[in-house]
């Protein structure tokens, strides 16, 4: 079908939530009025155990409801798929910041000053902050199975395996053997903070034995779930109201200050309770896994890649998970950026005594795009090939079989890239930046003064945002008026996805979208979402069931239809609100002499199919093919060789977004990507003073998130490539996540910019002026 | 330590257009008395330290961050908070909340009413700005969302459709 015919895909409908967005009228958490106010005493040691907790001074304090220390919490742990599963609170701490006690009171003004009356006594523990050392055995041990958080892991059960993530084919003693050419490097990356504009917040309620939690979560099924079974109690009597959030990227989902909050509320009789975390609460207990990388790459003189082993450190600070570190490599999708003809990666997810890593758009796509493409234009500048043409060799393109050997462990598919346009869209990204300036590694663009400009590129690619498995419920409810109800698990962010899903329903039934409404934001709607908005998968996800069930409610309007128009049901297409023989438009009866009130169906995956179970997250597309995502950035920058400062000048950032539901969301989607990645290529640090157990980086002022003169025009090419498919198959039709997807080559492709520039390799993040001063000066005293 | 009731003041202060008597204590903030006071939410808090710009409400045109007034300060004083620009009961929008919708400039939206207001107040200086000067404008609100491209670029179109007329 070509993009004429649609109605409402490829349209930029404006969400209709908008409105009351722009006019204030829109309802955070926040603008709720709670009865109590807790309040969490946290840490000030990175390591070690509680001895002794007096809160009688607390409690003696008036307008004090609740107090709440490890003596009072379930034994049961928080089931968590972002974070290691662990009791509401314990007698043993793990980072400066982790939670030790908590207090509700009447005013805020009460619970603050509750906070400096508790007296605890800690037994400290010598505590670990590199990943690296924190494998080794004498380092200091959080967990009693040991700091790695292996492949085999649970969400319940602790299994520290102290065995890496591995993703493995072809043999590459044999692939270093054949390369003419061998590069080795490594990277640092240190965690980003999401950093979203409302900081964590939920509200918990309790009446008789039924607690509702109004929070903003990106996962509400999984706060659910976890919280249900901390303690002890049915779910159906846990209702999570999450129908606004000012911001996840990754930051949202189950965490301690949630229970925390029931359980105050609980000892208060129930009150209201509400817990705000502080902006400097918010950026120092989670964020993107910090981690060292090491890469190294074989190539032969032609340019193809022989082999490549990367081996990578990830932090999983206290109380992460390998979904937060290596991510399981973001499902193949850095190994598969390129056509490795013999691939080692080795991912260590390690525990250490730093704040906990939580998945950050991208995960951990954006350190391993840096760790491998800081080599590949390393090898790429050995064999004196422009860095345009030497990944043009390499990269995969539609239809290549994916990895190009069998991978060792089955869990990864082996299969063809559908519709993969890398190579196009790497050749418009180049001509877009006017590529043609580039005058060689060494050589800037131009020099003015102390300053010089430097072009760099990276690919990279991630996963499509698209399960097959479901994992999500959704129901389709066609109304004998023709209208359409939508009742969906997932979660709209702020990304838009509840418009995209409602023009997919609306192009599917051939009715106007003013007559499609979605409900969610609910939990009570019982529409069970087993991962929630994570992995941009909420508009394919959700879109491609609401497909399916549309199509399984067209089915029953065939049956009740068929003896009416006298044919077969096959024979019945059900559009703009009638149902008529195909090919005979005219014979057709309306819904509202057909149906008496309604038509519902309701599809979900199964369960069971979920992703540490079965293994793959992302599975075929269709039949020997998946789903991936070519990515492509370009940039240049501007260094100042005197301070070290790099200013971004231009961004070009090249995806394929499938086909485009709506592309003003999908644009705003990719620049958003770009500039938050860019945060973390530049400015964003995280500072920790081991020394003195102190975060150096607690506001906003000293973590210096993107602002709107930080960010240069960032400009997009957008290759749509589809294969035509029933509509029930795959992607809605053929449409893939955005989120984020276009920030994963940025942090890669600014340290190649600023070696063009300068003629020095930055391996750490951020590239402040600080580290590429450093750089500059290693490079002029003979290092490399 | 709580401070004593009878430290209060009454202050009058004209709230989009209407003058309110508010009881504040002296070291009662503005954004707390525009929230929870007079209920008007539209204005966020996003740090408490006048570094991410959220809590931004017109005072006598002039954008402030009102997480760092006194409510004291403002006695006297003009307030325009996001519930009073553009009819939200008529569903009529100001030409920015307009340009917000239209281009895209909300993702999450907890931002939105700060940038809507900081970017009223630019305009009304200078009603024909370029994309650097709308940079600079907007440059002490945060945006964690949208890399700013749709913001500037509804600024933009709002200015343009402004343009030689008055809007309130």
């Amino acid at each position: 079908m070509s993009k004429e015919e649609f109605r409402f895909i490829g349209k930029s409908i404006p969400p209709r939530e908008l409105f009351d967005k722009v006019t204030g009228r829109f309802r955070y958490v926040g603008d709720r009025s709670a009865e109590l106010y807790g309040k969490i005493l946290r840490s000030p040691f990175p390591h070690a155990r509680i001895k002794h907790i007096d809160t009688s001074k607390v409690e003696k304090l008036s307008g004090v409801e609740a107090v709440l220390t490890h003596k009072d919490v379930p034994p049961r742990k928080l089931p968590r798929r972002d974070q290691r599963a662990c009791y509401i609170l314990e007698d043993h701490v793990r980072f400066v910041g982790d939670e030790v006690a908590a207090v509700a009171a009447r005013t805020r003004a009460i619970a603050e000053e509750a906070l400096d009356l508790f007296e605890v006594e800690y037994e400290v523990l010598p505590a670990v902050f590199d990943p690296e050392e924190a494998t080794k055995p004498e380092a200091p041990q959080l967990y009693p199975g040991g700091n790695v958080y292996g492949p085999q892991f649970g969400m319940i059960v602790e299994k520290g395996l102290n065995e890496p993530v591995i993703m493995e084919w072809g043999d590459i003693e044999e692939g270093f053997k054949e390369a003419d050419v061998v590069v080795e490097d490594k990277v640092e990356v240190k965690p980003q903070i999401h950093s979203p504009i409302e900081t964590h917040i939920c509200i918990a309620r309790w009446r008789g034995d039924e607690l509702t939690l109004w929070t903003a979560t990106q996962s509400p099924y999984e706060a659910r779930m976890s919280i249900a079974y901390a303690l002890g109690m049915p779910e159906g009597k846990v209702r999570v109201i999450y129908g606004a959030i000012g911001g996840g990227f990754g930051s949202k989902y189950i965490e301690r200050y949630q229970p925390i909050a029931a359980l105050l509320s609980k000892k208060a009789g129930g009150k209201s309770t509400k817990i705000v975390l502080t902006r400097e609460e918010e950026l120092c207990h989670a964020g993107r896994a910090g981690a060292k990388i090491r890469v190294k790459l074989g190539v032969k003189k032609d340019g193809t890649i022989t082999a490549i082993y990367l081996k990578g450190f990830f932090n999983l600070g206290g109380y992460g998970n390998i979904i937060g570190g290596c991510g399981r490599f973001g499902e193949e999708s850095p190994a598969l950026a390129y056509k490795y003809q013999n691939a080692r990666f080795e991912g260590w997810d390690v525990h250490t005594n730093h704040i906990t890593s939580q998945p950050c758009r991208g995960v951990a796509l954006p350190t391993l795009t840096f760790a491998m493409e800081n080599v590949i234009d390393q090898a790429a500048e050995r064999l004196n090939m422009d860095p345009v043409e030497f990944r043009l060799i390499n990269l995969p393109e539609t239809d290549t079989l994916m990895p190009l050997k069998p991978h060792k462990n089955p869990i990864y598919p082996r299969a063809e890239l559908d519709a993969y346009p890398a190579q196009q869209i790497l050749r418009e990204v180049a001509e877009k930046i006017d590529w043609e300036r580039f005058k060689g590694y060494q050589h800037p663009l131009a020099v003015e003064g102390p300053k010089s400009r430097g072009l760099g590129i990276a690919a990279s690619q991630g996963w499509g945002g698209f399960c097959t498995g479901g994992f999500i419920n959704e129901t389709v409810i066609i109304n004998n008026d023709g209208s359409v109800h939508i009742l969906s698990g997932h979660t709209d962010l702020g990304t838009g996805s509840n418009t995209t899903l409602r023009q997919i329903a609306a192009e599917a039934l051939g009715i106007p979208i003013e007559d499609v409404t979605i409900a969610t934001g609910d939990t009570i709607i019982g529409h069970f979402d087993m991962i929630g908005a994570r992995g941009s998968r909420s508009m394919t996800t959700a879109g491609h069931l609401i497909l399916v069930a549309i199509e399984q409610a067209k089915n029953r309007i065939r049956q009740i239809a068929a003896p009416l128009l006298e044919v077969e049901p096959e024979q019945i297409d059900v559009r703009e609100k009638k149902a008529y023989v195909k090919g005979e438009e005219r014979r057709a009866i309306f819904l509202k002499e057909l149906l008496t009130s309604t038509v519902k169906c309701t599809v979900g995956g199964d369960p069971r199919d979920w992703l540490l179970i079965k293994g793959t997250m992302w599975p075929l597309v269709a039949p020997g093919k998946k789903t991936r995502n070519p990515v492509i950035a370009a940039s240049e920058v501007e260094v100042d060789m005197e301070t070290g400062e790099v200013k971004p000048l231009r961004i070009v950032t090249g995806n394929c977004p499938g086909r485009m539901i709506n592309p003003t969301i999908v644009r705003g989607q990719y620049i958003g990507a770009v500039a938050m990645t860019l945060g973390m290529a530049l400015w964003e640090e995280f500072k920790y003073d081991e020394k003195n157990s102190v975060y150096e980086h607690a506001s906003l002022t000293d973590y210096k998130v993107p602002r709107a003169l930080d960010v240069p025009p960032i400009e997009n090419v957008i290759i749509e490539e589809v294969f035509e498919r029933p509509l029930d198959v795959g992607g809605p039709y053929g449409a893939r996540g955005a989120g984020e997807l276009a920030g994963l080559g940025i942090v890669a492709s600014i340290a190649n910019a600023i070696r063009n520039a300068t003629g020095v390799r930055v391996r750490r993040t951020p590239m402040t002026a600080e580290k590429v001063l450093e750089a500059l000066k290693g490079e002029r005293q003979g290092e490399k | 330590m709580m401070l004593e009731a009878t430290t209060r003041k009454m202050i009058r202060m004209a709230v989009n257009g209407q003058n309110r008597d508010i009881e504040v204590l002296p070291n009662e903030l503005l954004g707390d008395v525009l929230r929870e006071r007079l209920g008007l939410t539209g204005t966020k808090i996003g740090c408490e330290a006048g570094e991410c710009g959220a809590c931004t409400v017109l005072i006598n045109g002039k954008p402030i961050l009102s997480c760092l007034t006194l409510a004291i300060e403002c006695e006297g004083k003009e307030i325009l908070t996001i519930e009073g620009i553009g009819d939200a009961a008529k569903e009529e929008l100001h030409p920015l909340q307009k340009a917000f919708v239209e281009h895209y400039g909300v993702q999450c939206g907890f931002c939105t009413p700060a940038m809507i207001l900081t970017a009223k107040a630019f305009l009304e200086k200078n009603p024909t700005p370029n994309e650097d000067e709308i940079r600079e404008a907007i440059n002490g609100v945060i945006c964690r969302c949208t890399g700013y491209m749709q913001i500037v670029e509804s600024i933009l179109a709002a200015a343009e459709e402004m343009k030689g007329t008055v809007h309130e």
